[in-house]
């Protein structure tokens, strides 16, 4: 879309720099998935496998720190370029975050006793959905260099409160009513409590996407 | 096509206006309808690729062009609201006002003393021997040369390094109390080191004059100036805060040559 | 026509050995796995030419030098010369009147004794040709064979022809250097023999010049040989009044040329000044002794002056001065364009006017370039001869009047080279030594020229 730069190797490491974020941002998406089926089937094994997957996404990050502090110090980038590298090296330190959150669900997945009777868990998966969403959301936006679709991601955010908001109410009064459970309830008011961070992750990328592609950070009235 | 000016700029004053200015080199057309506002107390950066017409407008301002028969101007070119090109405007004065440093350092082959007294005495700043001495001194200091030449000021000025021929030339330039300085890629022939001394000069000269600098270093521009114009065949692009121009420019082909995507 | 044939001889054989070798190379590139050898197959032929040519050449001239006496000394020991006078000029008269016949210049012979001496010399000479042209074939063969046997396919012809070229271009270089050490030599002989008569301190102080050609030889008058008013008029012509007229004039068209002219009028200006330095000198003599001559003697009388002569110094120096100009003018003109454009910019950006630029940027930038320009238009005007022969006198005048005649140091070597005196007589030989001094000034004069103008291209480049 863009013309090419005169140095052709500029271009390479930007595309190199863009990979390594969309493959970071597919772990994590897979990460928060993963996380919210290990929860709601209490598959223990499939959790063991998003915490490993962290290590991953921490290595990714510094790569993505290595090669951003290589292409400023060899590449002196300008204007968009600049903005495109500034962008990645914070959009990578938020979905390193993403990652954590995700680690942190899958963590709590073996602190939750009588699953299969547990009506708060019920709640949960279709708040894991938005967020997962979000995220996806948010990478197609920043490969397709989209400010409208990062704003849409933005606006989202919203539902995301909204349902961490009514599972609040819902987990307390359950609590109120069945104070045997009140670990395991506190267990999933933490993880809709992760799910609404990855949501405001999700929403502060897709603020860098908006000012990598356009400069200029999204209007108060979306945030 | 209009240029683009940013419309965040602060308003500063003007020392120079462009207005509707195009320059001739017999039937080619060097700089196309060109209007811009040199603001006093800021660096003012031009770039662009080579031959859109920079080094000819910065010449124009200067009445530089006149050197070259060939060169016919058009529009008009203001400074403190005179007309720099109207019949009665003494072009000696108006570059005593309007000073310039050249892209190769060219000193006279006199001694460094002669050099910095060459301007004062043609125009007769000084009244004596040791007024004279004291404006040489003053020059120097403030062009930050005087700590390394005091001891030789008979020297032959070709006798310096080429770093600090440039900064004989600023101090020459700053002899005759000029109100702008133009400069025409002051660093082009220097190292890094003799490079990041003119800088810094430039950053010390910043606030006392208009300064406009030509220079084919984005990095440069981006490290040395406030405000920068993009020319492209002849013409302003886009003009507006430094910080802006190389953050967030407005024009596709502004951001093209200052991301490397020229061409 | 012997040495014709051989030269013709010479280049035929240098062609067949380029052909040969030429071919040879070709077949090297061929059979070469990768077709490339050392050398392109023209090289190899050129290498074997010159190996051909050269030493042919050298023989040729060699023997050019030598077979004339080996004919001679052959027909002495013919029978036939047994006879001849012993004397050497009626000798050799009778030789070469037999040797003209021989070669085919004249018909027939007025001595008889000449007559029979033709057929041997005839003899003489078909031998000798022939063992030339034998000698030449053989050398050629030689030295062609055994720079064709050097040819391989890795032999690096191109380098050693490259050689040979610079070789080449070295000898042309040194014969103009070895001539002019000739003439040095020949001077400088000369000039010895007549110190040998007078004294070096009468002829460099003296201050009267009258030399008698029909004087005694052996017994000159050492007070008429006082070279002091030739100098002076030399000096006072070419280097005080010509370069009053040259160098204000040529400084100036130089500084009008290079600074205000516009480029369509210096396209016309520069070469009619070019044209002024390519008239003949003669011409200008014309011009100061019918033209100028006569006008500055009415001119003085008309102002009252009436000791005026009709050959003055100032009607020399005046049209010396002029034909200098385009001297100065064109070695300032080249100076004060070298001085860089940055520097003229750099005046006018501080505000200077045009003319304050070129009096206190452009011209003492340009001064070394200037100076040696004068240096060497002085040099041009004290060796000047045909102006002064023609406008400035005869007479040896130590005066400081330019309105009275005046001699020169050219003037009188003229004078005493074709005076009436036998060739060994001082008042001739005092000619060389004069000669001699005005070629160690002028020499003296260009040199310092050259390492200024040597300066000030150091200070530029």
């Amino acid at each position: 879309m863009m013309a090419e730069h005169t140095v052709k190797a500029f271009d390479e490491d930007i595309t190199r720099l863009r990979g390594l974020i969309a493959e970071m941002g597919g772990l994590a998406e897979l990460s928060i998935q993963e996380a919210m089926e290990s929860m709601v089937n209490g598959d223990e094994s499939l959790a063991e496998g998003v915490i490993a997957r962290d290590k991953k996404i921490d290595r990714l990050e510094a790569e993505v720190d290595k090669l951003a502090v290589r292409i400023i110090a060899l590449r002196a980038p300008m204007a968009d370029d600049l903005r495109e590298v500034i962008a990645a090296l914070k959009i990578a330190g938020v979905v390193e975050r993403i990652g954590d959150y995700s680690k942190n669900i899958a963590k709590r997945v073996g602190k939750i006793e009588g699953r299969k009777h547990f009506e708060p868990l019920t709640l949960l998966p279709a708040m894991g959905d938005i967020a997962t969403e979000m995220v996806h959301d948010v990478l197609t936006a920043y490969a397709a260099r989209d400010p409208v679709l990062a704003r849409e991601v933005i606006a989202t955010d919203d539902k995301v409160d909204a349902f961490y908001n009514s599972i609040f109410r819902n987990v307390v009064s359950y609590m109120v009513e069945n104070p045997a459970t009140i670990s395991s309830a506190a267990q999933i008011l933490f993880i809709a409590r992760n799910l609404e961070r990855i949501g405001d992750h999700a929403t502060n990328v897709a603020e860098m996407v908006h000012f990598a592609a356009t400069g200029n950070y999204p209007p108060d009235e979306d945030r | 096509m209009v240029t683009v000016v940013h419309p965040n700029m602060e308003k500063a004053d003007a020392k120079m206006s462009a207005r509707d200015v195009s320059v001739y080199y017999g039937d080619k057309k060097a700089i196309d309808d060109v209007s811009i506002d040199i603001p006093t107390k800021y660096v003012t950066a031009f770039i662009g690729p080579s031959g859109c017409g920079k080094s000819t407008f910065l010449r124009s301002l200067n009445r530089m062009n006149d050197t070259i028969p060939s060169a016919r101007v058009e529009g008009e070119i203001t400074l403190d609201g005179e007309d720099i090109y109207r019949s009665k405007m003494d072009v000696v004065q108006l570059r005593a006002r309007v000073g310039m440093v050249f892209q190769k350092p060219n000193p006279f082959p006199k001694s460094i003393y002669e050099n910095v007294a060459y301007g004062p005495k043609i125009h007769g700043l000084a009244s004596g021997k040791a007024e004279l001495d004291e404006v040489v001194e003053k020059s120097l200091r403030r062009a930050g040369l005087w700590a390394e030449v005091s001891d030789r000021l008979d020297d032959s000025g070709t006798a310096l390094s080429g770093g600090q021929q440039q900064r004989l030339c600023i101090a020459r330039a700053i002899a005759v109390d000029p109100e702008v300085i133009l400069m025409d890629e002051p660093c082009s022939a220097l190292d890094p080191i003799a490079t990041a001394k003119i800088e810094e000069l430039i950053d010390e000269l910043n606030g006392s004059y208009a300064i406009v600098i030509v220079t084919h270093s984005m990095q440069q521009a981006a490290r040395v100036s406030q405000r920068t114009a993009f020319f492209h065949l002849g013409k302003i692009v886009e003009y507006g805060r430094t910080s802006d121009i190389f953050t967030n420019p407005l024009e596709e082909r502004t951001k093209d040559y200052i991301t490397g995507r020229y061409g | 026509m012997s040495p014709a044939i051989l030269l013709v001889l010479a280049l035929g054989l240098g062609l067949a050995g380029w052909l040969a070798a030429r071919a040879r190379a070709w077949t090297f590139r061929r059979d070469s796995a990768t077709g490339r050898i050392a050398a392109l197959p023209n090289y190899h032929g050129w290498y074997v030419a010159l190996w051909i040519v050269i030493p042919v050449l050298l023989f040729i001239g060699l023997w050019s030098i030598i077979a004339p006496q080996l004919v001679t000394q052959s027909v002495l020991a013919a029978p036939a010369a047994s006879d001849l006078p012993s004397f050497g000029f009626q000798r050799n008269a009778i030789l070469s009147e037999a040797r003209s016949v021989a070669i085919g210049n004249s018909s027939g012979v007025f001595n008889p004794a000449a007559a029979a001496l033709v057929e041997p010399y005839r003899d003489a000479l078909a031998k000798f040709n022939l063992i030339g042209v034998l000698a030449t074939l053989i050398i050629a063969f030689l030295t062609g064979v055994w720079a064709f046997l050097r040819i391989k396919p890795d032999f690096t012809a191109r380098t050693r022809v490259e050689r040979a070229v610079m070789a080449i271009l070295l000898f042309a270089s040194l014969v103009a250097i070895l001539t002019t050490l000739g003439i040095v030599v020949s001077l400088v002989f000369e000039t010895i023999r007549f110190f040998g008569m007078v004294s070096p301190l009468d002829f460099l102080f003296g201050t009267h010049w009258g030399p008698d050609p029909m004087s005694n030889p052996d017994n000159p008058d050492p007070s008429r040989y006082g070279a002091i008013p030739l100098f002076w008029g030399t000096i006072y012509i070419g280097a005080i009044i010509a370069m009053i007229v040259a160098i204000p004039l040529g400084l100036m068209s130089a500084i009008y040329l290079t600074q205000y002219a516009n480029p369509r009028l210096r396209a016309w200006i520069k070469p009619a000044l070019e044209i002024l330095a390519g008239v003949p000198t003669v011409v200008y003599g014309y011009f100061a002794a019918l033209t100028v001559a006569p006008a500055i003697r009415d001119a003085a009388l008309a102002v009252g002056i009436t000791n005026a002569s009709s050959e003055s110094a100032l009607a020399a120096g005046l049209v010396m001065g002029v034909m200098i100009i385009p001297f100065v003018s064109s070695m300032a003109d080249d100076s004060i364009a070298a001085v860089p454009q940055a520097m003229r910019d750099g005046s006018l950006a501080m505000g200077a006017t045009t003319s304050e630029t070129i009096r206190r940027v452009l011209v003492p930038a340009a001064l070394p370039g200037i100076v040696a320009g004068i240096m060497l238009a002085i040099s041009r005007a004290i060796g000047e001869t045909m102006i002064v022969v023609m406008a400035a006198g005869a007479a040896a005048n130590l005066t400081g009047n330019p309105l009275e005649a005046m001699t020169t140091v050219t003037f009188q070597i003229v004078a005493m080279l074709t005076g009436e005196g036998s060739f060994d007589h001082p008042a001739t030989l005092s000619a060389f030594a004069l000669g001699f001094v005005l070629f160690m000034v002028t020499l003296g004069l260009n040199f310092v020229a050259l390492r200024v103008v040597k300066r000030f291209r150091e200070a530029y480049e």
